[in-house]
């Protein structure tokens, strides 16, 4: 066995009197992709923000390149040849490709100007070692997500890192940019690069992974090669919960009609969608990032305007137009992007909970307090939140918790129809589990439920029925029995017009 | 970090919010003990009921319309027009009222609605043409400031006797203006904490698009925050008169910066979401001491801007430390 280009000794970090990493050990072999998984709050990300710079650990040695590291900063280790993708991408949206990647190492000319030529010619050259074909003179604020994550790596290759450590890649991705991650995570492998790939999904891990890590609760469970791994033992040594139950499964019938959408279509990219949904039903949304899934959603519950169509709970008069009388009519949407839609990340629990009720909470738009600390007692209650305290600024929760409250939040509005917009993306497999539960439960008391989602085991094992999107237009219908991963894959891959089977 | 859970986590999290929500609060004032402390010990005249109400009466006259501005930034916006539609206010006023006691419900009248039309008219530019505050208050500077010079560039008009009288008038030791403003505190305090418009304003400041998707009614609460802003500033020009006792065009000019460092001295953040009326109120009487102890010890003026100055840079700088 040759020589491992990084190893961590017995690191440990705690905070504020909290033990987040307990003496965990983890070494690289260079060349192989690593997967390093475990819950949230397990102490992957502060064992990688140890290796960066950003923290210093309490006690243990980082090997690297044969060298012990004492410490360093951020800057050294990127220089020793470390790079970090982190999930928030750290891009200048009004800068060019080219301008991003090299970003304060601009090459320059003799005369200490800007050398343009050399910097999109040297641009071209990394991106191309990752098989992309990106013009680097487009703008990033232009480029999709996926785009700018290959951005970020060509930057990292621009620093001539052989090790790169990934941070939930995927959770910002969908379907056939995966593949494209995939690919370039194997071509730099083959380029003898080390990768550390940190993810939620097991799928991935087991993709492309060499080697699994789990942590838990800050300390090392299980290191293994993956062939000695299969997907029951992970998720087992993960939360201690085997497969089976993370889809809970009820025999609900379906009830009533609720909700129907005619032909509806907005500015966006949405163009002509219908749909039924059914008291006590869920209905899956897939789809590729993109396709108008999010677009749906958002003008189901009256945040765009329609340009055609209707939406309407059924026995009720016509739709509505914005959000305030969507919640009023009883729908709900808990959106994509946790931070930035669903959140007030800087406010506490409590407004975040009760922000959308006020005026039910409230007499003469005094808001009654008593009632109010109930409300938000409750909801602790019933989902499990952990938090210090009502007052707890929602950003120093973790995501599943964040992930609560936002859904404790809809759940106060009594709504009879909930949609759901990647309701499990960044949340860990125990919280997970029980939003599936909370799910069923609403299912049971007959509350309708739109899931829209970029996880295809998700999809199909919540699912009573799928719609699967393509360019702002329904691609199909599948029912659950009928569905699986390809037949969904076909459809949102598939111009609509072949498969307009709905 | 999400690995920081249990119950540990209470007790460092807990004090370290408390300091985080009230550091700013404890230095402003501090540092207003520490400068009665210095006026008590360097003047004679400091701490006398005298000095001690010209500094509660024009503590007031910026701290109404701080109050307004701060409400105006907690939902990460600005109205830098409030100076102008003070000067505004008294000139109108003033010519209304022409120095009869009986106009002086018609001149009340018509300043207020002067107020609440400027606000709606800012809340219109924001809320339907998606300009930014600062722009459509800038504009609105320039052009009140300008109305009122075409107005007048002499003063004008006259306040009636009673409106005179006002200025002077006290309860016990305290100025009303004074106690007008402290009431004012208290209802704001009030208004932000017990309130469902009040958790509005924490709502669009705190982040826009979740308040929208929450069912805030986000444009209804703007043109609220905008025409209560507006509202102390008319208030203000009116408390002008009272003490100017004629409509003085040179009235008004800078309230808008002395305002929005009162309320970041304050601890507010500009970017919305979070404000503290005692820090408001600290801030205000940390500016309001300054002057009149910079004025006693007979400090020049200009050196009085480079101390305010490096006052707000100083609380600033203050405030980041204990943040992290």
């Amino acid at each position: 066995m040759s020589k491992p280009i990084l190893e961590m000794r017995g690191i440990s970090k705690s905070f504020a009197g909290v033990q987040a990493l307990n003496k965990v050990s983890f070494r690289c072999q260079a060349g192989l992709v690593y997967g390093l998984v475990g819950e949230n709050g397990a102490g992957k990300s502060t064992l990688m923000k140890i290796l960066a710079g950003v923290y210093k650990a309490d006690a243990g040695d980082i090997i690297y390149k044969g060298q012990p590291r004492l410490s360093a900063s951020t800057g050294e280790v990127i220089a020793s040849g470390i790079s970090i993708i982190y999930q928030e991408l750290a891009l200048v949206p009004q800068m060019s490709v080219a301008e991003n990647i090299f970003l304060g190492r601009e090459p320059r000319t003799s005369l200490g100007l800007l050398d343009l030529g050399r910097l999109h010619a040297r641009s071209d050259q990394l991106l191309s070692r990752l098989g992309v074909a990106l013009d680097t003179r487009s703008l990033v604020s232009q480029l999709t997500i996926a785009q700018q994550q290959l951005v970020e790596i060509a930057k990292a290759l621009s620093q001539a890192a052989d090790l790169i450590v990934m941070d939930e890649p995927s959770a910002i991705l969908a379907g056939s940019e995966l593949d494209q991650l995939f690919d370039i995570i194997a071509a730099l492998k083959a380029q003898g690069v080390t990768i550390i790939y940190i993810s939620h999904r097991l799928e991935e891990v087991f993709r492309i992974a060499d080697e699994v890590t789990v942590l838990k609760d800050g300390e090392v469970v299980d290191s293994r090669p993956i062939g000695q791994l299969d997907r029951h033992t992970l998720v087992r040594l993960m939360v201690g919960r085997s497969l089976d139950e993370i889809f809970p499964q009820t025999d609900h019938e379906q009830g009533d009609l609720a909700l129907i959408a005619d032909d509806i279509a907005t500015d966006t990219i949405l163009d002509g969608v219908s749909l039924r949904l059914h008291a006590g039903e869920i209905l899956g949304i897939a789809g590729m990032v993109g396709s108008g899934r999010t677009e749906l959603a958002r003008a189901l519950f009256g945040a765009d305007p329609l340009t055609r169509g209707e939406v309407r709970l059924v026995g009720e008069a016509p739709h509505w137009k914005t959000p305030s009388q969507a919640i009023r009519a009883g729908v709900a949407l808990v959106p994509e992007d946790r931070k930035s839609q669903g959140l007030f990340t800087a406010l506490s629990v409590r407004i975040n909970i009760t922000i959308p009720i006020l005026s039910r909470l409230s007499r003469l738009g005094i808001v009654r307090r008593a009632r109010e600390e109930r409300v938000v007692s409750d909801a602790q209650q019933r989902l499990s939140i952990v938090m210090t305290s009502p007052e707890q600024e929602t950003q120093y929760l973790s995501g599943g918790n964040q992930q609560k409250v936002v859904l404790a939040k809809w759940l106060e509005t009594a709504p009879a129809v909930i949609i759901l917009d990647e309701p499990t993306r960044g949340v860990d497999v125990g919280a997970k589990f029980e939003i599936y539960k909370l799910m069923r439960q609403l299912n049971d008391r007959g509350i309708a439920i739109i899931m829209i989602s970029s996880e295809l085991p998700e999809i199909i094992g919540m699912s009573d029925r799928i719609l699967v999107m393509n360019d702002g237009r329904v691609a199909g219908q599948l029912l659950r029995e009928d569905a699986d991963e390809e037949r969904i894959i076909e459809l949102a891959t598939l111009g609509g017009a072949e498969a307009q089977s709905a | 970090m999400s690995a920081l859970g249990g119950s540990m986590r209470r007790g460092a999290g807990g004090r370290a919010l408390f300091l985080r929500r009230n550091g700013p609060l404890i230095m402003v004032y501090a540092f207003i003990l520490l400068l009665v402390v210095i006026g008590a010990t360097q003047s004679e005249r400091f701490l006398s009921e005298r000095n001690l109400a010209n500094v509660a009466r024009q503590s007031a006259f910026l701290g109404i319309v701080a109050l307004g501005q701060m409400l105006v930034i907690l939902t990460a916006g600005i109205d830098l027009s409030v100076g102008s539609l003070v000067k505004v206010s008294i000139l109108v006023s003033a010519i209304v009222m022409n120095g009869e006691s009986a106009n002086v419900v018609p001149a009340i009248l018509a300043t207020l609605a002067l107020g609440v039309l400027v606000g709606l008219v800012h809340g219109f530019l924001i809320n339907e043409l998606r300009i930014a505050p600062f722009i459509v208050t800038l504009a609105s500077l320039v052009i009140l400031k300008g109305i009122g010079l075409t107005i007048s560039s002499s003063p004008v008009g006259k306040a009636s006797r009673e409106v005179m009288m006002f200025y002077v008038q006290k309860v016990g030791p305290l100025p009303v203006i004074a106690l007008m403003f402290f009431v004012l505190v208290i209802l704001t305090m009030l208004l932000l904490r017990y309130t469902v418009f009040g958790k509005h304003l924490v709502a669009v400041g705190g982040n826009v698009e979740v308040a929208h998707l929450s069912g805030v009614p986000v444009k209804r609460t703007r043109y609220g925050v905008y025409v209560i802003c507006s509202l102390t500033a008319a208030v203000t020009g009116l408390l002008w008169l009272s003490r100017m006792g004629v409509g003085d065009p040179a009235i008004g000019d800078g309230i808008e910066l002395q305002t929005i460092t009162a309320v970041i001295i304050g601890g507010t953040s500009l970017f919305g979401g979070r404000a503290s009326v005692l820090g408001t109120l600290g801030g205000v009487l940390l500016l309001g001491i300054t002057a009149n102890l910079l004025v006693m010890l007979g400090v020049s003026q200009f050196i009085q801007g480079l101390i305010q100055g490096v006052i707000i840079v100083a609380a600033v700088a203050l405030y980041k430390q204990e943040g992290d």
